[in-house]
């Protein structure tokens, strides 16, 4: 028996071919929902880009050479004021530690009202719930624009800022944490006749610590990305210097100290890295 | 005689246990000190004193006795009067700009979406040389990998204040660095999904002698698609938010507004874009939920 070659087979045979197996072939219907998609993406990305006045774009004017030049060329570095951008690093680093740490700290008690195994409750539960989704739902960088208003200019409000949006997110994490935990452990100590603060302490945080340290840890690490940005609104740390400088039309500078933020960031991501593996690493031994 | 045998077992095992623990504390002992230690400065270099803490807190509470409306209840839903003016407590007065919110919420969600499809589209095509197995040589690898990097590691309002400085304030540097952003981000997701893809298409590919493109096309591609759509309506939840903000530099969409009300007054209008702003994002988390669950659901069961 020989395989049959493309041009060996009949119409005879492809007709029939179509007519037993008619889902292997292309039908209009099926091309149109195929590339009607593709062709309604690019026109609406073409129309948008024409809404969005994408002409702007290729206007460059002398502004823009003069931006780009100074990221690249970086003139009288001695009167950069290093102290001033240092420290607003510092400042930076703080905010994410004392705004995670609140948070960690606020969330170990919302977290338990939240779980559905601790408060039986309902409608305090839901109140509660509902409570951290606005939290939650009002983005870090509009905090922070409502507690500047609120507090003043500075790192207080960043804290804040971070702090309350953290509470959302964490204490939601943390709850989920706890409903999550194995009821046989919590039982086996309760059985040995332990006192509640006994099951809680070999029952519970057991169970629970590991998840609560790792995402702390996570969120001391985004937190300390997004509190860089936190100072364009003026709530402290390096984005308030960020955004002085753009003001008073010092790019080199500008382009130094996102320099510096970019290090900063991937220097966190890499020890955040280690520190994780460590402490989750370290629990299980 | 040795130790093992004058302690006996249980002796031996008490031994052993006191060692682990003194070694448990001074490790502990050496973590809190270093945790103080982050404190104590932490709390100096941002001055994050208690008497700050303790003046700010009531001043916290008033700001937000101001955004809240005044509704009064006899008038709650009164409309308009035939000189167009709006009764003071109702929902018409406190919502005196609303259609001006409505036109910024359009435009915010449009900056998304233009600003997802076209991250997406700059991800695809650098997923296929940023991942590890596919990559035709190391240093196109190498090049596509760093370059998502820094997309991704710059944040997105600092690109936009750039865009603005650059291309003058306006949605466009709104929607440019948001899309420049979700590409490093994308990028480096779509790269994972195929790193993780069967290799057995591709070679039954190569082994037919098809070009690289045609690999990654009929080898990759229909492997990797449901992944990637997923991950681009997430992406698309996060970049609603973040075009939301993004007006804060003057970008564009309802951030602008958001900014300027609460730069600018203390009223109620703060709490009226507010709340028109987190049922937004609500609302486009639901619906690209929905989209999601039902496009993987399909994917699975076809």
């Amino acid at each position: 028996m020989t395989l049959a070659t493309v041009s060996a087979v009949s119409d005879a045979e492809i007709a029939a071919i179509r007519e037993s197996h008619p889902g292997v072939f292309d039908t209009p219907g099926k091309l149109i929902k195929r590339w009607g998609l593709w062709v309604v993406a690019i026109v609406y990305v073409l129309w948008s880009l024409w809404f969005f006045d994408i002409a702007r774009f290729f206007e460059t004017s002398d502004r823009v050479l003069a931006l780009l030049r100074a990221f690249v060329v970086w003139e009288d570095m001695a009167t950069w004021q290093y102290a001033n951008i240092y420290r607003g690093i510092a400042e930076t680093l703080a905010m994410a530690f004392l705004g995670t740490l609140l948070g960690t700290l606020g969330a170990l008690v919302v977290g338990f009202l939240a779980a559905r195994n601790i408060v039986t409750f309902a409608p305090l539960r839901q109140l509660v719930r509902r409570f951290l989704d606005i939290l939650r739902g009002i983005d870090q960088l509009v905090w922070g624009l409502v507690f500047v208003r609120a507090v003043g200019l500075g790192p207080l409000a960043g804290v804040l800022a971070i702090f309350v949006s953290d509470l959302g997110t964490l204490s939601k994490l943390y709850s989920e944490a706890i409903e999550n935990i194995d009821r046989k452990q919590v039982e086996g100590v309760k059985s040995t006749g332990a006192r509640p603060i006994q099951v809680i302490r070999y029952g519970y945080l057991p169970q629970i610590l590991p998840v609560f340290i790792s995402q702390s840890l996570y969120f001391l690490e985004s937190n300390t990305r997004s509190a860089t940005i936190l100072g364009i609104v003026g709530a402290g740390g390096i984005g308030m210097i960020i955004i002085e400088r753009f003001r008073a039309s010092l790019y080199d500078q500008v382009a130094f100290v996102v320099l510096n933020v970019l290090i900063l960031i991937f220097a966190i991501d890499w020890l955040s890295k280690r520190v994780r593996t460590w402490a989750i690493g370290a629990q299980q031994d | 005689m040795s130790d093992q045998t004058a302690l006996g077992a249980v002796g031996l095992f008490e031994k052993h246990r006191a060692e682990l623990k003194a070694s448990k504390r001074t490790m502990n002992l050496i973590m809190l000190a270093a945790f103080l230690v982050c404190l104590a400065l932490s709390v100096y270099i941002s001055q994050f004193y208690p008497e700050r803490l303790a003046n700010g807190i009531p001043r916290i509470f008033e700001y937000f006795g101001t955004i809240i409306p005044n509704l009064q209840w006899e008038v709650l839903f009164e409309g308009r009067t035939e000189d167009g003016r709006a009764v003071a407590g109702s929902i018409t007065y406190w919502y005196t700009d609303f259609w001006t919110y409505v036109t910024l919420i359009w435009e915010t969600i449009l900056m998304a979406i233009t600003a997802t499809l076209i991250g997406t589209a700059v991800a695809f095509v650098l997923s296929f040389p940023a991942a590890a197995n596919l990559a035709p040589n190391s240093w196109i690898y190498w090049i596509s990998r760093r370059f998502l990097e820094i997309c991704r590691g710059i944040p997105e309002i600092l690109l936009a204040l750039v865009f603005v400085f650059m291309i003058g304030i306006g949605p466009l540097a709104g929607v440019i660095a948001i899309a420049i952003h979700s590409a490093g981000a994308l990028g480096k997701l779509f790269a994972e999904v195929n790193e993780n893809a069967s290799a057995r298409p591709v070679e039954g590919i190569t082994a037919v002698g098809g070009t690289w493109v045609q690999k990654m096309a009929y080898g990759v591609v229909p492997q990797v698609t449901p992944n990637f759509v997923s991950y681009a309506l997430l992406r698309f939840e996060v970049n609603v938010r973040a075009s939301s903000i993004i007006g804060f530099v003057g970008a564009g969409g309802i951030g602008q507004e958001l900014n300027r009300v609460i730069s600018f007054y203390s009223d109620d209008r703060v709490l009226a874009v507010l709340i028109l702003v987190v049922l937004m994002v609500t609302l486009i988390d639901l619906l690209s939920e929905r989209l999601r669950l039902g496009y993987i659901g399909r994917e699975n069961f076809a």
